[in-house]
């Protein structure tokens, strides 16, 4: 399962065009995406870094099929999806894309376990038994499955939305400031499971944060401002998501 | 995705539990009315069978129809040699003559009155009679009296002691012996004198004929048979029945007595479970509000809108079936409770064991879990609608739409129009669309209007400072909650103040009516609760006497069918009624009433399309189908003073009836004497006839009032159960919103509002809630009720009266029950910390 692919080879596990997501009417219009194009490969650990209202979340969103967009494309592998319907981007979600995000990843009601087997269940499908143990194993949560939510720590808890994430192997894994409400080295192990779910795994993941330490744990940083992509960095080291975070972000963060 | 629904279900059981509570009352409501009159049934199924246990045939004059209204028909009396006769016939084994009537008990001078039939049977051993000497020995000569074991213990009546008995003729008799009815101790609600045949026939006074003949057939012979052979012997004017169609008969007979009460049982158990409906869904809404975010997350990871409508659905269906359960269970228990409420509408239903039928359970749980799941369809969809972004972010309330305001406007036109009409006018069942309409158009239009009539209406709190304003804030921000929540409680309260006025109009109307048309200074009658009235040719004699009393005249009723469906006569003396009744005639004379024919009411007439002079067929129980000649058409008010839309004579009466018993005697007093000494004179008349009562004009009217009243309060009681559902609504729905406003209360408390001022804010919510449903309920249920009273009082028109004091009671018991409501919720909220407004979940 772990194919690790060639450099030269690498294909594309997502990509926006052009996009362009407008809230709001008339006056109080917030052009969220103003033609962004960003390309997401497959295998690698992307980042989406911006000030506070540059579009991140919205990219993400677009990107993973949750919400719409006025114009532009957007494509999950082979698939565009702005021609979908809401039940075919659900399918699509479903089927195809996992998430985690800041806070609120679980559902109250049900235990750590079920809550990772929640995307199998909805979707009707069996787990994959050496799949499944293989992702707890990663996590490290297997003592803690008949837990509910409320029992756990807050790391805890989002190593159960990784390995729910994780678990139903979608081609894309998308992360919305996974580590922003964890201290600082419960952080950098969710962090290092993201990373290691791309390296050992074979996982794409996608992770929007405003950290710049949290961004020099990916592969490659995008940089969005004012809705459109304004910079790239392969292999960033932290300082230099620092340096590039002060020259976009002047006057803004 | 069922584990989930179940997980939630379970996990949000404190939020549920009061719905469950409206689940629960309801569908007890429900299996407590079925069980209760399935239990009369088959008790008075019971007690035919026994009776007619051993007999294959019995024998009695024929009859066009058996009972009407619930009500037996009494048939003429055979011949006693008609034993010998039927003896006589292949495949009879043995017959036995019996005569069987009416029979006042008295014990040491004092009247048992049963809730039931006096009964005086002549005593036949086994297999003809069903009764068993228990202690003592059987009646055997002239004067011996068998009572049963149960009026005996009631009445603390033992062996060798002595009753009389009050029939056609009054007998005083030594009690001989007790018996008991199969394995019942005597019938439901009756007393049963057991004595010998000719003693039977000469209290009776039969003569020496006897009112049923029975038949044993021989070893072998089918019933069916044996039928058809002694028919064909006796001839056509008896009517041979056998067990199987005795016991029908009767239960057919129980079960249109059972009728009315099942209805009127169900029509409240119906409007529980409307309220407890609204209340459902409000429950459901705001659960469903409360998880947007978990619904969100859940659609983010691929729930589709189906499986998340499925999953509400399928809580509601968990709750519903739990509620029903529990409802059934407790139902069961309340069917006897419930006894005592049909006694109180004059159904005396029979004590035993509670039938509990697998329809009965059946229907209480469908109910139950429907009502609960349709309930839920509206939130269900919102759960379905919630966008997984929503995850996300903060969410917002939606207005409400365009489409629903639109829908709303056309539902309250169309109240509006067929209230209007009604109270134009036209008919009853515009009344009943105009309900519906309205109570469409209150769901529809419900959180459109909310914010706006909760600013109007709470007003007056801004006088109670900021917390006044806040909670009048809170219910206006709210919209779609404190529409649910007051609807609730506005239907509850509008079908109370609904049924106060019809039945204060209805009231008012009848007691005018029968002043102004019947001009007797006293009245005569029965003072035991009997559909045909029960005073005997004695009594009417009696008064007759009173050297005070100028002229007597009397008033009987009977049932009549026409093409299967049942109605009622009055007989009256033409001669005399014009001296103690002011009788308006629209057409014909009432006199002409002496030479046969009938008189019939104005409106009826037109229904028919008949005029005087033409044939009206009417069939009669004793005597088939007869034609009469309309001979009037008299006012359709005075008709209804009179009781019913048919008028016949005394002489015309005794032709089709075999009933011989007067309902009423209208007394005009001689000149000169007052009322009172009238009344007194009369009723020491009276003194040998325990069970005729004697009242002044006023008096009666305000009887007829009475009995109005007293349906009036029990409906009034039973629907209050509807408003109480209502109330926990309130509780639950704020309870719940306490929740959702977590942090905004935290900051409140944070910036200075202390516990106490916080706990106001709440229960000024509760009451302005309570306040809101008053005001719409009353406004809605006088509308409807207006409407209601004019479309059945049909072309001339009753006044509508205003029960002013009750609807002011009804406004302030009410708000004291939302105060009341909002305690709890209150304490809730006081309790939030300052913390609760910084610290995310």
């Amino acid at each position: 399962m772990t194919t690790t692919l060639l450099p030269a080879t690498r294909t594309v596990a997502a990509e926006a065009r052009a996009v362009v997501k407008t809230y709001g009417k008339a006056e109080t219009e917030v052009r969220a995406l103003d033609g962004a194009d960003v390309r997401i490969d497959r295998g690698r650990f992307t980042a989406i870094m911006g000030p506070s209202g540059s579009g991140k979340s919205t990219l993400m969103h677009v990107l993973a099929g949750l919400d719409t967009v006025d114009s532009g494309q957007v494509r999950i592998g082979d698939t565009e999806l702005t021609s979908l319907t809401e039940d075919q981007r659900t399918l699509l979600r479903r089927e195809r894309i996992g998430f985690v995000f800041q806070s609120f990843n679980l559902v109250p009601s049900l235990t750590a376990g079920e809550n990772i087997a929640l995307p199998l269940t909805l979707a009707r499908r069996r787990p994959d038994p050496a799949w499944t143990d293989r992702v707890l194993e990663t996590v490290g949560i297997a003592g803690r499955l008949g837990h509910r939510p409320s029992e756990l720590s807050g790391g805890q808890q989002q190593r159960v939305a990784v390995a729910r994430a994780l678990v139903a192997r979608p081609e894309i894994v998308f992360a919305d400031e996974p580590t922003g409400n964890l201290d600082s080295r419960t952080g950098d192990a969710v962090l290092g499971l993201l990373r290691h779910a791309t390296g050992e795994l074979g996982q794409t993941v996608v992770m929007v944060t405003h950290d710049p330490a949290a961004a020099a744990h990916a592969d490659r940083v995008v940089f969005l401002v004012d809705g459109r992509v304004v910079d790239e960095l392969d292999d960033p080291t932290s300082a230099a998501v620092h340096a590039a975070t002060a020259r976009l972000g002047a006057g803004k963060e | 995705m069922w584990h989930l629904t179940l997980a939630q279900a379970r996990a949000h059981r404190a939020r549920l539990a009061l719905t469950l509570v409206a689940v629960v009352l309801g569908v007890t409501f429900v299996t407590g009315s079925l069980a209760l009159t399935d239990t009369s049934q088959r008790l008075f199924e019971d007690q035919f069978r026994t009776a007619t246990a051993g007999v294959d045939l019995t024998i009695r004059d024929s009859a066009a129809f058996d009972s009407a209204m619930g009500v037996e028909v009494e048939r003429d009396p055979l011949p006693a040699g008609i034993v010998d006769t039927v003896r006589g016939v292949d495949g009879v084994a043995d017959a036995a003559a019996s005569a069987v009537g009416q029979g006042l008990l008295e014990v040491d001078g004092r009247p048992a009155v049963p809730a039931g039939p006096s009964v005086l049977s002549s005593w036949s051993p086994a297999p003809f009679g069903a009764f068993d000497v228990r202690e003592g020995t059987e009646p055997t000569e002239d004067g011996d009296v068998v009572l049963d074991v149960a009026t005996a213990r009631t009445y603390g009546v033992s062996v060798g002691d002595r009753v009389t008995v009050r029939a056609d003729r009054t007998g005083t008799l030594r009690v001989v012996g007790l018996a008991g009815f199969g394995t019942q101790d005597g019938l439901a609600d009756s007393t049963v004198a057991l004595v010998t045949l000719p003693t039977a026939q000469r209290l009776l006074g039969l003569g020496d004929e006897v009112t049923q003949v029975q038949v044993v057939a021989a070893e072998g012979v089918a019933p069916t048979d044996l039928q058809e052979a002694v028919g064909r012997r006796i001839g056509t004017a008896f009517d041979v029945a056998t067990a199987q169609d005795t016991v029908s008969a009767g239960a057919d007979a129980a079960r249109s007595r059972l009728a009315m009460i099942r209805v009127m049982l169900l029509s409240m158990a119906g409007a529980a479970l409307l309220v407890g409906g609204f209340l459902i869904a409000n429950t459901f809404s705001i659960v469903v509000s409360q998880r947007s975010r978990e619904l969100a997350l859940l659609r983010a990871v691929g729930a589709t809108a189906r499986q998340l409508r499925t999953s509400v659905l399928g809580e509601a269906l968990v709750l519903g079936a739990v509620g029903s359960a529990i409802g059934t269970v407790l139902g069961v228990a309340a069917g006897y409770g419930l006894r005592g409420v049909a006694a109180s509408f004059g159904v005396a239903l029979p004590d035993g064991g509670l039938v509990v039928a697998p329809r009965t359970l059946l229907v209480s749980l469908g109910v139950g879990v429907v009502v609960t799941v349709l309930s839920a369809v509206g939130p269900a969809r919102r759960a379905a609608r919630v966008a997984p972004v929503e995850a996300l972010r903060e969410s917002r309330t939606a207005a409400p739409s365009r489409r629903r305001v639109a829908a709303g406007a056309v539902a309250a036109s169309v109240a509006v129009a067929a209230v209007g009409a009604a109270l134009g006018g036209a008919g009853v069942a515009l009344v009943a669309v105009g309900a519906v309409a309205v109570l469409v158009a209150l769901v529809l239009l419900g959180p459109a209007l909310a914010p706006s009539l909760a600013r109007v209406v709470g007003r007056p709190l801004g006088a109670a400072g900021v917390t006044g304003r806040l909670a009048r804030e809170s219910a206006a921000r709210a919209p779609r909650r404190t529409a649910a929540t007051t609807t609730a409680l506005a239907v509850g309260l509008a079908l109370v103040a609904f049924m106060t006025i019809l039945g204060q109009s209805v009231k008012a109307s009848s007691a005018g009516t029968y002043q102004d048309v019947v001009s007797a200074d006293l009245v005569v009658e029965s003072a035991r609760a009997e559909m045909l009235g029960g005073l005997s040719h004695d009594v009417h004699h009696a008064v007759e006497d009173v050297p005070e009393v100028a002229v007597v005249s009397r008033v009987r009723y009977g049932h009549w069918k026409d093409a299967g469906a049942t109605s009622a006569l009055t007989a009256v003396e033409p001669e005399t009624l014009g001296e103690v009744a002011s009788v308006d005639m629209v057409a014909g004379s009432i006199d002409a009433l002496a030479d046969g024919g009938v008189v019939v009411a104005a409106d009826e007439a037109a229904e028919r399309g008949v005029e005087v002079g033409d044939m009206l067929t009417m069939t009669f129980a004793r005597t088939g189908d007869q034609d009469l000649e309309v001979v009037g058409l008299v006012d359709e008010r005075d008709a209804q003073a009179l009781a019913t839309g048919y008028l016949v004579s005394m002489e015309t009466y005794a032709e089709h009836f075999t009933e011989d018993v007067d309902a009423s005697l209208l007394v005009a007093l001689a000149d000169g004497v007052s009322v009172a000494d009238g009344e007194r004179a009369v009723a020491d008349a009276l003194t040998g006839f325990p069970t005729a009562a004697v009242r002044d004009l006023a008096a009666v009217a305000q009887a007829r009032a009475a009995a109005v009243d007293e349906i009036l309060g029990l409906v009034t009681v039973l629907l209050l159960l509807a408003v109480a559902i209502a109330l926990l609504g309130i509780t639950n729905t704020l309870a719940l919103s306490i929740v959702e406003r977590t942090r905004e209360i935290g900051l409140l408390r944070s910036v200075g509002t202390t516990r106490r001022q916080v706990a106001w804010m709440v229960r000024w919510e509760a009451v302005l809630v309570a306040v809101l449903a008053v005001v719409v309920g009353v406004a809605l249920g006088a509308g409807l009720g207006a409407a209601g009273v004019r479309a059945l009082s049909g072309s001339d028109p009753v006044a509508v009266s205003w029960p002013v004091g009750r609807l002011a009671l009804l406004v302030l018991v009410a708000t004291a029950a939302g105060l009341l409501a909002g305690a709890l919720p209150a304490r809730r909220a006081s309790r939030i910390g300052v913390l609760a407004a910084v610290a995310r979940r």
